[in-house]
């Protein structure tokens, strides 16, 4: 375990690195000047000069990228210059939002995903699986942000039955925080959900071919036993493996579901820091992201070595 | 096992323990049913070993799982009957027949590496079967470490712990008949359960299912399309064709006389390892079997059948007693003629006459040579902290084809030699010693040397379904292999229909695709798309063991009839030796990427000098009756892997003759024997060579 | 020896069927499906809608009328927006945006992320490092890189078009730097390589032709994330600006008046739900027509 950690450092490493050069040329590469835009419309080339001088924008690339980054390693994420705050505060703030709504996603894709996919997947009678199957492919087909607006037209406005706008902290009142929560946790949800299911599925389909199946059926096992104990043990590497791929999608999603649910989250933060050019923000926002990809691949690595005896991690 | 176990004839039996009837079964399509089993019938008495023998496509496979009522979808019995114990089978509801599954009929497959479920310990998947059958949780356990024991696994308290993973192709193999045994059934349908497996693990696993017949009583039916190990192991067999019963008997009936023409054109077209036949093309059958989604009315071998009369291809003839009590044959013609039909009349479409002595002299110049050649593959992968150790697959091998004449390179999988054909080739890179094409130094592998190579020398691959391009047709295949020639237009097209003509194919069907082709033809395909390049060598891969025996035959008549127009000298390889056997003029013999005994194939074959020699030789099967008692040397354990190989002689640790048996024979495990000459004037790297006996 | 699978005999296929190329053969037989029927009529009807908006509509999407917000009528079948313009004429013109925005640049992006794949076949050097760099841009969700490309172009068509051109690259990349490796080791391609054919035309003739089904599959898929990628940038803001509609920002509209007018989002979220649903149906029907043996 130690070992394969160890392993995958060079990589992680890489990625992160690579990452955080795209996240520290985004300000360079956007035209127009930093300086000139906190000065002001109407300000003296002095004051530019003297933002430009405090931002440290003269000096090499280099040894700004070299500090950025030292800053980051000692916790300083740096300051929003349009906002003053610090954007270890802003993010602070909103953390909580996003991370209520990405975890119950989660759990709605696990659940939502595993009992479509195993449903689908052992049923015998073909209509059933073909209809479930259909409404599947509809599942994928439909974006959240659509579902999040099916949602918003059908429980908000035409009938008022839960709260389509803004949020409630889950933690300082559940009842009420879970009833903002649950409807874009589902939207965002739902399209993973989806392409879970349809990968387990498939992956129980194909499973139920092997000669391992047929020889449980031989041994005179109950179709039960075989869809619980041999097809489906060994399809749930696939169901991890497509959990772990569709974190980032849900990150991603959570930028739209925060907009349309209007919540006050790191989405909303990051599409309002592109709004107002406010990069200090946005560049740790992209690398947390990536950073969070990340570990959920190694996650997923080791789950998935935990389930197949024959992986070995760090072999 | 010798012939005296046999039981007597059929009639003395008493009620069968198991009786097919009438057995149809059908695929269902669209395009409507495909007959895959046709009207079988067979019984199995108790003790009985019952050997059912077909090719791909003969039903007998789907015959097991009828049986079994495991058929996929869309596979449905039709009609007949499968009685056991005195009920018909097919027709208990479900839930009864899964309780008789397993614990009155079990089954063992054939691929070991995928019957045992990956993330199940083998204990829990040996203990399972015992407990879907109510046995308690506790006992079910112990009888699991007695059953692995009973199989012949060692050290079963630890490995009855670990997973399938961990074991290997022969030892799962004795895991899965483990899982069969546990409920004690009265029948063991083995569905090809050694095809995946080597000679040597076959003979081992043959020899356990011998004994449990002997030990347990119990009834075991052997699906295979091995005559040799129905001849060996089988007490009775049933003969299918095309999705029908053919023939059946009891082995001696069945080998000794043959009544069916399909039965008898079988054996004979197949290579043997005491052949005399070197030199003459085998008496092989013409054509393909029959696609079971188009069967020809009447028998299904009439189409292919030399003596086929007006009726055989009207209907399809019923199986009626033919000689002894017990033997039956589908035949009108045979069923007809008293005395039984003259097999030996020449065939029809492939006379037999002699193709002649090889057309090179003796003292052949050498087409390829290869001098202490080293393969390494281990060290392909490079990480970034590490450089894995070198693995050599071929360590020090040497050996030279010659014009005309034919080097035969037998192992089994995993000793290196289609790792060192490839090396010829340029395909794997070489680590050390030498290639020689026609002379010439070729080992650096640079342009130049690999021009020469592919001019000199072509490869003939394993798969005909792999081997070509599915998207790409015939004329496009051997079109890319003649634009080396350097001729275009008319010329290439002239030489593209020559070619099919060569290899036996129709010029019209250069425009098809090659799923359009049976594995014969491909195969042909292949053929020709090697010849294109006019080479003076081919490496020929496994070249029959993909196709079917019917078709085999064909294939090495056709290498045969090649080798002796066109003067080319062939590297051999296979692992089957009967066929190599009728190939080559000389044989090596490699073990572990090295070669262990190398000399004249009539010499090796009848007086094998190194012990794996005699070993592989005793462990081949033969469809022969009279193979039946000779004494075998079975070889404990399994290949040790390359990448870590013993001390001293690689095969010291399964050697009968080696420190296993003789604990005082310390110079195996200290110094290792090279190939040298041997009393007898014959080439082994054994320090005892010669001592391990064959008795015939 | 297995029971490997029969070739038909010569009773079961008549000669013409053994002389059609077999991918074509292939790719016909997935649109012939019920999937393949209904998701290629989908996109037909949505594509001749788009091609004839201006001849349907020759007054363009910025006539404005005298209502404002009506919900859906006879005389506006989607209904009227905020300055009297009617919904369906900008969700046509809309429509417009988003296929001429898929349509180039996701085979564009198939294309070229096709060759980066393929760059193993100069060096493995070079393609193992491609495809690190490729991994790189897998760590950015679609929407992410938006993002980050809206942050440095502003907002509008070109940052959309590259958001989508380089969100496809890794994974057609990652198809054909596969389908290389694994073409290497078939036997046909062994077979090519004996007879002395060189990288490029085993490229050319072996691999790329076994890649293509993937890529195509892949690209159909990347159609319908082309959509949501236009849709959702836009839905936030960061998409075509108005008054140029496209379907995103029709929603992204619609919703900040989805209390005054609740059916002002139905119609374009229908024409988007049709443009998914149409290329979803298309390529499960081309994947089930490639993968089936």
């Amino acid at each position: 375990m130690v070992r394969f950690l160890i392993r995958k450092i060079p990589s992680v490493v890489f990625v992160l690195f690579a990452s955080s050069i795209v996240a520290f040329a985004l300000p360079r590469l956007a035209p127009g000047d930093v300086a000139v835009t906190l000065a002001g419309t109407d300000s003296t080339a002095a004051a530019i000069a003297a933002i430009r001088q405090e931002l440290g924008l003269n000096r090499p690339l280099v040894v700004q990228y070299w500090d950025w980054i030292v800053g980051l390693f000692q916790g300083n994420l740096g300051e929003s210059y349009l906002l003053r705050r610090s954007v270890a505060s802003l993010i602070g703030d909103r953390l909580g939002s996003t991370l209520e709504l990405a975890a119950l996603a989660t759990l709605l894709v696990i659940l939502i995903g595993t009992t479509l996919g195993v449903a689908v997947g052992s049923t015998r009678r073909r209509w059933a699986r073909a209809g479930l199957d259909l409404v599947n492919s509809f599942f994928i087909a439909i974006p959240s942000f659509l579902t999040g607006l099916a949602l918003i037209l059908v429980f908000g406005v035409l009938n008022r039955w839960l709260p389509v706008s803004g949020e409630v902290s889950f933690m300082a009142d559940p009842t009420i925080g879970f009833q903002f929560l649950i409807l874009p946790a589902f939207a965002l949800a739902l399209p993973s959900a989806a392409v879970v299911a349809r990968l387990l599925q498939a992956e129980m389909l194909a499973v139920k071919n092997e000669d391992y199946v047929d020889l449980a059926l031989s041994k005179g096992a109950s179709a039960t036993r075989i869809t619980l104990r041999h097809v489906l043990r060994n399809s749930v590497g696939t169901a991890v493996v497509a959990v772990g791929l569709q974190i980032g999608n849900l990150l991603a999603g959570a930028v739209i579901i925060e907009a349309i649910f209007n919540r006050n989250g790191l989405g909303q933060l990051a599409v309002s820091s592109v709004q107002t050019r406010d990069f200090t923000v946005l560049q740790v926002l992209i690398l947390a992201v990536v950073f969070v990809a990340v570990i959920c691949q190694i996650l997923t690595e080791v789950v998935l070595a935990g389930l197949d005896p024959r992986i070995k991690l760090g072999e | 096992m010798t012939s005296t176990e046999s039981p007597a004839p059929v009639m003395a039996k008493d009620a069968p323990l198991l009786r097919v009837e009438g057995l149809r079964t059908e695929f269902r399509s669209k395009k409507g049913g495909i007959k895959a089993v046709n009207d079988v019938s067979f019984d199995i008495y108790p003790g009985d070993v019952l050997g059912i023998v077909g090719e791909s496509g003969s039903g007998k496979s789907v015959t097991a799982r009828s049986i079994m009522r495991m058929l996929r979808p869309p596979g449905e019995v039709v009609a007949g009957s499968v009685r056991f114990g005195g009920e018909d089978l097919l027709t208990l509801p479900e839930r009864e027949m899964r309780r008789r599954r397993g614990s009155k009929v079990a089954l063992v497959f054939q691929d070991p590496q995928s019957a045992l479920n990956p993330v199940m310990k083998v204990g829990d998947q040996i203990v399972e079967a015992m407990t879907v059958h109510g046995v308690g949780k506790q006992a079910a356990r112990e009888r699991a470490s007695d059953l692995l024991e009973q199989v012949g696994i060692p050290d079963v308290q630890t490995k009855i712990d670990h997973y399938p993973h961990q074991f290997s192709g022969g030892m799962r193999q004795r895991v899965v008949i483990a899982i069969a045994l546990a409920n004690d059934p009265a029948l063991l349908i083995a569905d090809e359960p050694t095809t995946a497996l080597d000679v040597t693990i076959q003979a081992q696993i043959l020899r356990l299912l011998a004994r449990l017949r002997t030990e347990l009583g119990i009834a075991i039916a052997i699906i295979t399309h091995d005559m040799g190990v129905v001849a060996e192991l089988c007490t009775d067999v049933v003969v299918m064709y095309g999705g029908r019963t053919v023939e059946k008997g009891t082995v001696e009936q069945v080998f000794e006389q043959p009544r069916h023409p399909y039965t008898a054109a079988l054996l004979a077209a197949m290579p043997r390892l005491d052949d005399d036949r070197t030199g003459r093309s085998l008496p092989a059958i013409p054509g393909a079997p029959p696609d079971p989604a188009a069967p020809p009315p009447g028998c299904p071998f009439a189409p292919r059948c030399r003596f086929t009369e007006e009726a055989c291809e009207q209907e399809p003839p019923a199986l009626l007693q033919i000689g002894g009590a017990g033997q039956a044959a589908a035949c009108f013609v045979a069923q007809r003629a008293a005395g039984g039909l003259d097999f030996s009349a020449p065939v029809r479409d492939e006379p037999a006459t002699t193709t002649g002595t090889p057309a090179a002299p003796p003292a052949a110049e050498a087409v390829l040579e290869v001098r202490d050649l080293r393969v390494d593959v281990g060290s392909r992968r490079r990480g970034l902290f590490h450089r894995e150790p070198p693995v050599y697959a071929v360590d020090s091998v040497s050996l030279s084809v010659h014009a005309g004449r034919t080097l035969g390179l037998v192992g089994e999988s995993g000793c290196g030699k289609s790792t060192l054909s490839r090396s010829i080739v340029g395909i794997n890179r070489v680590a050390g010693g030498s290639i020689l094409v026609d002379g010439a130094d070729v080992s650096a592998m640079g342009e130049q040397e690999l021009t020469r190579v592919r001019s000199s020398v072509q490869y003939l691959f394993q798969d005909p379904y792999a081997s070509l391009n599915p998207r790409r047709t015939i004329r496009q295949s051997l079109a890319e292999a003649l634009a080396f020639r350097g001729i275009g237009g008319r010329a290439r097209e002239e030489a593209a229909r020559s070619l099919m003509t060569q290899v036996g194919l129709r010029a019209e069907h250069l425009d098809r695709y090659p799923h359009a082709f049976s594995g014969g033809q491909r195969q042909r395909i292949g053929i020709a798309r090697a010849l294109a390049r006019q080479p003076r060598t081919l490496i020929l891969d496994e070249p029959v063991s993909a196709l079917d025996m019917s078709i085999q035959a064909q294939i090495i008549n056709l290498l045969e009839k090649l080798q002796n127009e066109l003067g080319l000298g062939y590297l051999f390889i296979a692992h089957d030796l009967s066929v190599v056997r009728h190939l080559s003029d000389t044989v090596a013999v490699m073990y572990l990427g090295r070669i262990v005994e190398y000399g004249d194939a009539a010499e090796v074959y009848g007086n094998p000098q190194h012990p794996y020699t005699a070993a592989l030789l005793s462990s081949s099967p033969v469809p022969s009756v009279s193979a039946r008692s000779r004494e075998r040397i079975i070889l404990p354990g399994d290949l040790p892997s390359p990448a870590n190989p013993p001390t001293g002689c690689r095969f010291r640790t399964r050697c009968p003759i080696g420190p296993l048996a003789q604990p005082d024979r310390t110079i195996c495990t200290e110094v290792d024997p090279q190939l040298t000459l041997t009393a007898t004037g014959r080439r082994a790297a054994c320090h005892f060579a010669g001592e391990l006996a064959l008795q015939a | 020896m297995a029971d490997l699978p029969l070739a038909p005999s010569d009773v079961a296929l008549p000669e013409a069927r053994r002389r059609l190329n077999p991918t074509l053969v292939r790719y016909l037989s997935a649109l012939r499906t019920p999937k393949g029927v209904v998701g290629l009529s989908i996109l037909v009807l949505m594509g001749l809608a788009a091609l004839l908006a201006p001849v349907l509509f020759p007054g363009g999407y910025d006539q404005q009328g005298p209502q404002a917000l009506t919900g859906m009528s006879g005389k506006h079948i989607f209904g009227v927006d905020e300055f009297g313009r009617d919904i369906f004429v900008r969700s046509l013109y809309g429509l417009r945006i988003d296929l001429s925005l898929i349509l180039t640049a996701v085979p564009l992006s198939m294309a070229v992320g096709t060759l980066l794949g393929l760059s193993g076949v100069i060096s493995e050097r070079l393609g193992a490092a491609v495809q690190r760099l490729l991994d790189v841009v897998i760590g950015f969700p679609g929407l992410i890189l938006g993002i980050c490309l809206v942050a440095i172009l502003q907002p509008g068509w070109p940052a959309l078009f590259l958001t989508i051109l380089i969100s496809g690259l890794p994974t057609a990349g990652r198809l054909a730097r596969g389908a290389w490796l694994a073409q290497q080791s078939r036997e046909y391609v062994l077979a090519a390589r004996v007879l002395g054919v060189s990288r490029w035309q085993l490229l050319v003739r072996h691999v790329l032709p076994n890649a293509m089904d993937a890529i195509v599959v892949n690209g159909a898929v990347w159609m319908v994330v082309g959509v949501y990628i236009e849709a959702g940038l836009s839905i936030v803001g960061l998409g075509v600006q108005p008054p140029t509609p496209s379907l995103g920002v029709l929603l992204n509209n619609g919703l900040r008046f989805v209390t005054q007018s609740p059916t002002y989002i139905v119609g374009p979220a229908l024409l988007l739900l049709l443009v998914s649903v149409g290329f979803s149906l298309l390529s499960d029907a081309l994947n089930e027509a490639v993968n089936r043996r």
